[in-house]
């Protein structure tokens, strides 16, 4: 399990002081099996509630009711399709990755311009609103979701896609911007002055020199904002009247608000949901750690 | 999404300000101006934004806690502090509400940030020892936060009603007296503090990856220099990592006081403050209060209780970020 040598709980070598009363072989063995314990328990408490997704998702009406075991006895994919099918969910899944995809590009755009700004070129009240966007952070949700409605309602953009990517743009501005800075501030500044003795200008640097040496960055960044934005509920339930708009957060609240909530095309519509979160995260996690390590770091 | 923005706030004011200092390059004032211009049209596109979602948005709601009105009224009656007064102590009926809910949140402030590191930090102890296994368990423990949203917090609903996976769990473990007939969150005395552990649930992840990347940046000299001096493993961990990865714990405070304090999506979804009121939360009355009041004139409540949260946040941050740099 473990073969670093560091942090080995035997007292090292040469340590006479050391309360060796117990061989240091037992003791070794001793806190891998506390160590496997408390990471396999951990892991468990970590997949709990999916384990049960997946088998509700699985059960059929009588079964879901009864509770009891974890492996459904005569499991069937009828309520996943059923699911499916019933409640408009691939237009709830579509409107959802519009809604997503739209956010992070306009993410993406707007905060490495920023982000490129911030880091490389001077200007006068620079540091003042690098502080002010970074202040966004604490404004809480629930402060800035009825002037949200109000605004967008005197817009007329209420109700629409793009009066939930806006806020959610808006929302994300903090972490992108520190993060993009961050990494434009990393790349050598000779990069830059060479690029301007060879004549180019600001843009054609900015384009053909920074982002592409920022790509992890921005990898980062997209990610960090797609997972929130798909699973965004709150001012989505407050902004979309039109069904027809209705994103997979929204069409899962349906699923519960009929009479009787039916656990099982609950837990089959919950599935639908997290499982293209999931595949993403999977599929690009190592920039999700690195650019968190990147952040930590400073 | 926010969750992990603080975790470079300390180091912000560095990144910015070293960029700043060597900057000093000679160049005429014309193309020092050129520059200026650039710079402003790069942040542009964020700075309109921000003013009209940000500025504006937190302005409005400012103004708005100093009326009244019910959202369809031609115009606002302004009442100045009366809100306020009414929320903290006049009214009959919103003062009480508002009494239970701030001790409620109290209660969440206090226990998701104790109860998140107490777990994150052996986590991430035990995570950095284990080699092969390590990406494998990363992942898993980082579901939580990749799904936090309705969906997973319907499957928490499902396993802790009164049939469902966590009694079931409890009965295989022999543990029969744990277990709630009423289902965990329908009974009064434990439906705060599963709605606790479902939040700390939601707030590991990110703080066991930054406690995780705080202890790989560790020097492995000074463990070994504890080690060779006769500490044992417990006291390498009690006396040298937990105090070099302060910082770390200080930012994890801030982000679960932050959710803590603000977050009520949990409850809205799971309980929407019941049994009773046993589990109503201030961000649960905002937002009663704004959007589920029908005609009664709640808004400028709505605007005043928002506003109350914002202003307990920026202390609570500003608390945070000056323990932060008296210990590093």
């Amino acid at each position: 399990m473990t073969t670093h040598p560091a942090p080995a709980p035997s007292g090292a070598p040469g340590t006479p002081g050391a309360p060796a009363t117990k061989p240091a072989a037992t003791r070794r063995i001793g806190a891998r099996v506390l160590i496997g314990v408390l990471l396999a328990g951990y892991a468990l408490v970590s997949l709990y509630p999916f384990l049960w997704m997946v088998s509700g998702a699985f059960k059929d009406q009588f079964e879901v009711v009864r509770g009891g075991h974890l492996i459904p006895e005569h499991p069937t994919l009828h309520i996943l399709t059923d699911t499916w099918n019933r409640l408009h969910f691939l237009d709830y899944f579509l409107n959802s990755l519009k809604v997503t995809a739209l956010t992070v590009v306009l993410t993406l755009l707007i905060y490495a311009a920023a982000g490129y700004a911030f880091a490389v070129l001077r200007f006068p009240g620079r540091a003042w609103l690098y502080r002010l966007f970074v202040a966004l952070l604490f404004v809480p949700g629930v402060t800035v979701l009825l002037p949200i409605i109000l605004l967008e309602h005197n817009l007329g953009i209420l109700g629409t896609h793009y009066g939930l990517v806006l806020p959610f743009v808006n929302g994300t501005a903090p972490l992108s911007v520190m993060l993009l800075t961050g990494a434009f501030t990393a790349v050598p500044k000779e990069l830059r002055d060479s690029a301007r003795v060879d004549g180019a200008g600001e843009p054609h640097i900015f384009a053909r020199v920074y982002l592409p040496l920022a790509r992890p960055a921005l990898i980062t960044v997209a990610l960090l904002t797609a997972i929130p934005t798909w699973n965004e509920y709150l001012l989505t339930k407050v902004s979309l009247n039109d069904e027809s708009a209705y994103t997979l957060s929204l069409g899962l609240q349906q699923l519960s608000a009929q009479n009787v909530p039916q656990y099982n095309s609950l837990m089959a519509g919950a599935l639908i949901v997290v499982i293209p979160v999931i595949l993403l995260f999977l599929a690009l996690q190592r920039y999700f750690v690195n650019g968190l390590v990147g952040a930590v770091k400073g | 999404m926010t969750a992990l923005g603080t975790s470079s706030s300390a180091s912000t004011p560095r990144t910015v300000g070293a960029a700043a200092r060597p900057s000093h390059r000679r160049g005429t004032p014309g193309s020092r101006g050129r520059e200026a211009l650039t710079g402003y049209l790069f942040i542009a596109p964020a700075v309109v934004l921000f003013a009209v979602m940000g500025l504006y948005i937190v302005g409005y709601g400012f103004l708005l806690g100093f009326a009244r009105w019910n959202g369809f009224a031609p115009h606002w009656d302004w009442v100045g502090l009366d809100n306020y007064a009414d929320l903290l102590w006049r009214d009959p009926v919103y003062a009480p509400r508002v009494h239970e809910a701030a001790r409620h949140t109290l209660y969440v402030m206090i226990a998701v940030p104790v109860l998140t590191v107490a777990v994150s930090f052996p986590l991430a102890v035990a995570l950095a020892r284990v080699k092969r296994a390590q990406a494998v368990l990363r992942s898993v423990y980082f579901l939580p936060y990749v799904t936090s949203g309705i969906a997973v917090f319907y499957a928490w609903q499902y396993i802790l009603q009164p049939d469902g996976a966590v009694n079931y769990l409890l009965g295989l473990l022999g543990l029969g007296s744990l277990q709630e007939p009423q289902g965990f969150l329908g009974n009064p005395a434990t439906a705060l503090p599963t709605m606790i552990v479902v939040t700390v649930w939601t707030e590991v992840p990110v703080a066991m990856l930054m406690y995780l990347t705080g202890l790989q940046t560790i020097d492995r000299g000074l463990i070994e220099a504890a080690e060779l001096d006769g500490a044992g493993w417990w006291r390498t961990q009690v006396s040298v990592v937990w105090p070099l990865l302060r910082p770390i714990t200080a930012i994890v405070v801030l982000l679960t006081l932050r959710s803590a304090l603000h977050g009520f999506q949990t409850f809205l979804i799971m309980t929407n403050g019941g049994p009773g009121t046993h589990t109503d939360v201030l961000g649960l009355e905002a937002y009663r209060l704004a959007f589920l009041s029908k005609f009664a004139p709640t808004l400028g409540l709505a605007g005043a209780l928002g506003w109350m949260l914002f202003a307990v946040a920026i202390v609570l941050a500003l608390i945070n970020l000056r323990a932060l740099r008296s210990r590093v």
